[in-house]
């Protein structure tokens, strides 16, 4: 990372997190099953553990993130895994509400 | 353990598919098997490859056969699936000891925090997905690394990611992983072997029940389990009331995986729930929670009337103000003979007892103090703490995920319920050392505020969602953008969630946090 400089905002506040030691409560709070620890950008949590730096809306990026699997436990991704998931939703910012669950609904 | 030598006794699987779900008759699990994944799995000596060097747990094997269907074009119906997984689960399953400690992600407690001792395996494999998800599962060397190119083929972001970029995490998946994998997780087990061998357990008959659920309270009753017509399959029904008095019913069944794994599917008052509990010494303890909605559920433990069987599962309520007078239910099975309450605490009425429950009115001297055993005869296992004061209140859990739906799309909400637990200070009289003791879950004034600055400046209280004071219960907002908000972001949250506790003039105050995230759209049943 010495060879890394922070050019912009969430960068800088990256940098202060890791100076801080800030990085284990972090940790702690993305390790709730279920939940990524993936935080770059996270899914349910940011860097800093708290929601401010997520991709928001998240519809507005949707897919420039879960296609390519960043956080296919929880997000299908369209690469691979789902690749009808948002075929009713070309366009996320308008038609988000087409987005569903792609498990099964019968389960045992 | 090779599927082709162990497909004995699968005749009456028809009658299983059959009962739960009215369906023709089916063909044996073996016979399923065959047609269906063999056209692309092989046969050999070693049994059907990939298939026969795996153990799991039934959820873990609904899961692989989904993914069959999602991913590679299987078409099986959701009988024929079913028949699939209960032998799958059965024949190659974990024993109850390779369950323990991760039994959360079988209940559905989305707000259980993992903690591994190996930092590489929540780095390598928990960053993605709960660590239970591998936990529940054993394999072989050569499976564990068949594994780890499934990981990076499907999901090749794995190694850009942070804690993927960062390291060579092919690298450290073969070497260092798939070795500590297959030492800590392997395929053959003492455990599973012993599992194997062992007698049946009863199933049939009367179970006592306890149970508490967040945001409604504790509960009690009879549950009745009669055998179904199919391999492990049982029909219950459970008449039952809440601690406030009200009744609560319900009926439904039951399929026994494993030996041990119980997984009932009822209707309570009109509501679809599941049951999921594990089977041990004539004792069912695990989770029940509503079927489409299951961050709602109750903690629930359960023990079967039959002789040698005396316990007590719980003393409803479980705490008793020091100088007051209470009734209490005594819930279990075998409740025979005298009654042992704790030192100070005196009889004034048995109101009424059976072997399930013993109801009575007692009344605690001034200087009670501390958690003591509640016994009957030779049953054993609860307890009653005796207070004079509360001395902190914790909320639990202390963190939790509330995700953000509804709103014409067909993800619904997930709430996040809280409880505030009462401690007392100890003989010491202060907070905070060893000989604290827990009271016990206390009614509080519920109420949310910005977790942080960042919350106060983008009004996440104002959005995120409505905690209702009464009862704990936090419903998160919508999902969508919402333009109301900076950089229309949709109803995301960090807020910390305070439990206010009246004693007397005083206002004890305890406090948690939940984070208000979006939608998991892919929600296995292990998370």
């Amino acid at each position: 990372m010495k060879h890394l400089k922070a050019i912009n905002n969430k960068a800088r506040l990256l940098d202060k997190a890791v100076a801080e030691d800030r990085i284990e409560e972090v940790v702690a709070m993305s390790a709730l099953a279920g939940c990524t620890a993936t935080v770059d950008p996270g899914w349910e949590v940011d860097a800093f553990g708290g929601v401010a730096s997520l991709c928001q809306p998240m519809e507005s990026d949707l897919y420039g993130c879960a296609d390519p699997c960043w956080w296919p436990a929880q997000v299908p991704d369209v690469m691979n895994t789902y690749p009808d998931w948002n075929k009713d939703a070309a366009n996320t910012r308008e038609d988000w509400r087409n987005l569903g669950s792609v498990f099964p609904g019968d389960k045992l | 353990m090779k599927i082709k030598t162990i497909t004995a006794a699968l005749g009456s699987l028809a009658a299983l598919g059959a009962a739960l779900a009215p369906a023709p008759a089916l063909a044996s699990a073996e016979a399923l098997i065959r047609a269906k994944c063999l056209p692309c799995h092989t046969e050999g000596d070693e049994g059907i490859s990939r298939i026969s060097q795996q153990r799991k747990s039934p959820e873990g094997w609904l899961m692989s056969v989904a993914r069959m269907q999602i991913v590679h074009g299987l078409k099986v119906t959701d009988d024929e699936r079913r028949t699939v997984v209960k032998y799958l689960a059965d024949t190659q399953g974990l024993a109850p000891s390779e369950t323990d400690g991760v039994r959360y992600a079988l209940e559905r407690r989305l707000n259980a925090v993992e903690q591994f001792e190996s930092e590489q395996f929540t780095q390598m494999c928990a960053r993605c997905h709960s660590g239970a998800r591998v936990m529940l599962q054993r394999r072989p060397a050569e499976e564990w690394e068949h594994l780890v190119h499934f990981h990076l083929g499907q999901y090749p972001t794995t190694e850009y990611q942070a804690l993927g970029r960062d390291r060579d995490w092919f690298g450290i998946a073969l070497k260092e992983m798939v070795p500590e994998l297959a030492r800590t997780l392997p395929l053959q087990t003492e455990a599973w072997t012993q599992w194997q061998a062992r007698a049946p357990q009863v199933v049939k008959g009367e179970w006592s029940m306890s149970g508490h659920m967040s945001g409604r309270g504790g509960f009690s009753g009879v549950m009745k389990v009669s055998a179904a017509k199919g391999k492990d399959l049982y029909a219950l029904s459970f008449d039952g009331r809440w601690d406030d008095g009200s009744e609560m019913s319900g009926k439904g069944q039951a399929l026994l995986y494993t030996g041990y794994e119980w997984r009932g599917d009822l209707v309570v008052d009109g509501t679809p729930m599941r049951q999921v509990f594990a089977l041990e010494d004539g004792v069912l303890r695990g989770r029940m929670f509503l079927r489409d909605q299951d961050e709602i559920g109750a903690d629930v433990v359960a023990s079967l009337q039959q002789p040698g069987n005396s316990r007590v599962l719980a003393v409803h309520p479980a705490h008793l103000k020091a100088g007051m007078a209470a009734e209490l239910r005594i819930v279990g099975s075998g409740l025979q003979g005298e009654v042992s309450l704790p030192p100070g605490v005196r009889l004034l009425e048995t109101i009424r007892r059976s072997d399930a429950e013993v109801v009575l009115r007692v009344e605690a001297a001034d200087d009670a103090r501390g958690v003591h055993q509640v016994a009957v005869g030779e049953a054993r296992g609860g307890t009653l703490a005796v207070y004079d004061s509360i001395a902190a209140v914790k909320v639990m859990p202390a963190f939790a995920v509330a995700r953000i739906g509804g709103n014409g799309t067909p993800t619904a909400k997930v709430e996040a319920r809280f409880d505030a637990e009462a401690w007392a200070a100890g003989p010491d009289g202060k907070i905070g050392t060893e000989d604290d003791f827990r009271i016990g879950f206390v009614p509080a004034n519920w109420s949310v505020e910005p977790f942080d600055e960042v919350a106060v400046r983008d009004e996440d209280v104002k959005f995120a969602g409505l905690m209702d004071a009464a009862s704990g219960v936090f419903v998160p907002g919508d999902a969508g953008p919402n333009p109301a908000r900076r950089m229309s972001a949709s109803n995301v949250g960090n807020l910390k969630v305070v439990a206010e506790v009246a004693q007397g003039a005083e206002r004890l105050r305890g406090e948690g946090q939940v984070i208000v995230a979006p939608p998991r759209w892919n929600n296995p049943p292990i998370p």
